[in-house]
């Protein structure tokens, strides 16, 4: 919870701040651009790649969140996680948590 | 923004993603959209708008009864999979999804009664109108070139079918020692990194079956997306000396250095600056003739100049250059009212063509249409593209976006977007990995 808060507090003080004019997003909108990859809502078996539906939105946070510092490698995520804000993020991570699994 | 108004914009995301079962905004008199092109497109925007509301009836209208699709057939050439992997069937759009497939061709618009006639005779009524027309190759537009000796001779296959075989065999029939060219395009064109993939694809192969063969690009331009990093990977297989100007950031130490060769490397890339444009192809002697000399070759592959497919100019929908201006927002038409244009053929800035680009719009168009229609606002869009590329069959890098709309354009908003320059050999081969997966989910997020 005070993980929820902080990035709370981080992503209010991003939108009011640096794109204080920006439109926001649903979480809808942007956690479908990921889908190509990471299938239609998240959903994916056998493959490579990772399924999200019904990942712990901590853990979409922390993953997003590391690969957008770098400190976790990876192949193109590094590069696509540098275009989405704390609250974006958080935005996404609670679209895909609510997502069945099949 | 107050606090409360801000939660439930990040709420809105979870409230809206119930997919299959969401609720209708259309309980009687459902509306009815019409899709012109079962491409990735036009597929995705059909599958989206029967998520986003099963209730809207949705017709698609393509010519093909299976799909062939053109991200990865370049790898039919080098024969790591055949023709029959490309197909894609329409049948989950149809059963899954209750998407009605109509097998015809749209030949024109009547933009005032909201109807598409199709070559059949049919005219199918909309309340709203999708095209995805993708693209249509301009042979002719090369002194010598034609669609006849594309189909006999000099394929292109840009566009996948007998083009696409015919290369292949003309690879594998190629005598030892030829030389096979690759003519790449100049203007917009659909998916930037492929005829550099292909010519890695082929020298790859070269290696194995036709080791005295040799590659060689001829080029309109200087530059090409993710030309770096595919520069560096033809370096590291292939021995191609770096051009001075791609050196900058090049690794010179630790595990996998940039290395110079005294030798020329069986693969060579003609730019446009040292004189790579054609000007003139004789298919019979077959040679090139380019700003820097002649050429012969033993097989030619072109990528020839392309625009917005046919159906786009049939129903209006083109500009002088002979692509499709739109909203931006709503890819909605900024010739036609409720007439949306999305894929390659739509001008979508700094968006690349490819298919997840297409992909993309499909879903934003299929959020936009639905509101539309039930006369809601439009939600803010975002779009992404990402294309994994090879330099070799276990060489992975990529192009990677976020889109969001600046200013009524669309303008890419995220940092470095290309594979790093010191990216180790394990991020490498896990890329190929990838690019080899991602066949099936853009597929899968498509079609099925």
């Amino acid at each position: 919870m005070k993980l929820y808060a902080s990035l709370f507090a981080a992503g209010l003080a991003f939108a009011t701040s640096a794109v204080q004019a920006e439109a926001q997003r649903t979480g809808e909108m942007m956690a479908n651009t990921c889908a190509a990859c990471h299938g239609t809502q998240g959903r994916l078996e056998a493959l490579a790649l990772m399924p999200l539906a019904g990942m712990e939105q901590e853990e979409f946070i922390r993953a997003m969140t590391d690969f957008r510092s770098g400190a976790r490698p990876s192949t193109l995520m590094g590069s696509l996680a540098t275009g989405f804000s704390e609250a974006e993020i958080k935005a996404m991570a609670e679209f895909f948590a609510a997502q069945p699994l099949k | 923004m107050q606090r409360r108004d801000f939660l439930k914009l990040l709420g809105a995301g979870t409230l809206a993603g119930s997919g299959l079962v969401g609720r209708s905004a259309f309980a009687s008199a459902a509306p009815h959209v019409v899709i012109v092109g079962g491409g990735v497109g036009g597929a995705t925007a059909a599958k989206y708008i029967k998520l986003a509301d099963r209730n809207v009836r949705v017709t698609l209208i393509e010519r093909n009864p299976i799909y062939i699709r053109p991200y990865g057939s370049s790898e039919v050439l080098t024969g790591h999979i055949g023709m029959s992997d490309l197909e894609v069937s329409y049948d989950a759009l149809k059963n899954r999804y209750g998407i009605e497939v109509i097998i015809d061709t749209a030949v024109g618009l009547d933009p005032v009664k909201q109807e598409v006639a199709t070559a059949g005779g049919s005219r199918i009524r909309y309340d709203r109108l999708i095209v995805s027309p993708g693209i249509q190759l301009h042979y002719d537009a090369i002194e010598g070139y034609s669609k006849e000796v594309a189909e006999t001779r000099i394929p292109s296959g840009w566009i996948p079918g007998s083009q696409t075989q015919l290369l292949a065999n003309q690879l594998k029939a190629m005598p030892q020692g030829g030389t096979f060219v690759i003519v790449a395009p100049g203007g917009p064109y659909r998916c930037p990194p492929g005829p550099y993939e292909r010519a890695a694809l082929v020298t790859e192969w070269m290696g194995r079956h036709n080791p005295t063969g040799k590659v060689l690009i001829l080029d309109p331009k200087d530059g090409f997306v993710t030309d770096q990093t595919m520069i560096l990977g033809w370096n590291r297989l292939y021995g191609f000396n770096v051009p001075a100007k791609f050196r900058e950031g090049m690794p010179t130490e630790g595990e996998w250095p940039m290395r110079d060769y005294a030798e020329p490397s069986r693969l060579a890339w003609v730019p446009a600056s040292d004189g790579g444009t054609v000007r003139r192809i004789d298919p019979v002697r077959m040679e090139l003739e380019a700003d820097n000399g002649l050429h012969r070759a033993d097989v030619i592959n072109v990528v020839p100049p392309m625009t917005a497919g046919k159906v786009a100019y049939q129903m209006g929908l083109t500009d002088e250059k002979g692509w499709c201006p739109i909203d931006r927002r709503t890819h909605e038409s900024a010739i036609h009212p409720n007439v949306h244009v999305i894929g390659d053929a739509c001008i979508a800035d700094a968006m690349p063509k490819s298919g997840f680009s297409a992909n993309n719009q499909g879903k934003v168009v299929a959020r936009a249409v639905v509101d539309l229609l039930a006369g809601r606002p439009t939600e803010e869009p975002l779009w992404k593209n990402t294309c994994y590329a090879l330099a070799g069959s276990e060489y992975g890098l990529y192009v990677a976006d976020v889109f969001k709309l600046k200013d009524g354009k669309i303008a890419r908003i995220n940092g470095a977007r290309y594979l790093p320059l010191d990216a180790t050999r394990a991020q490498i081969r896990t890329g190929a990995v990838y690019q080899q997966a991602w066949m099936k989910t853009i597929t899968d997020d498509s079609f099925a």
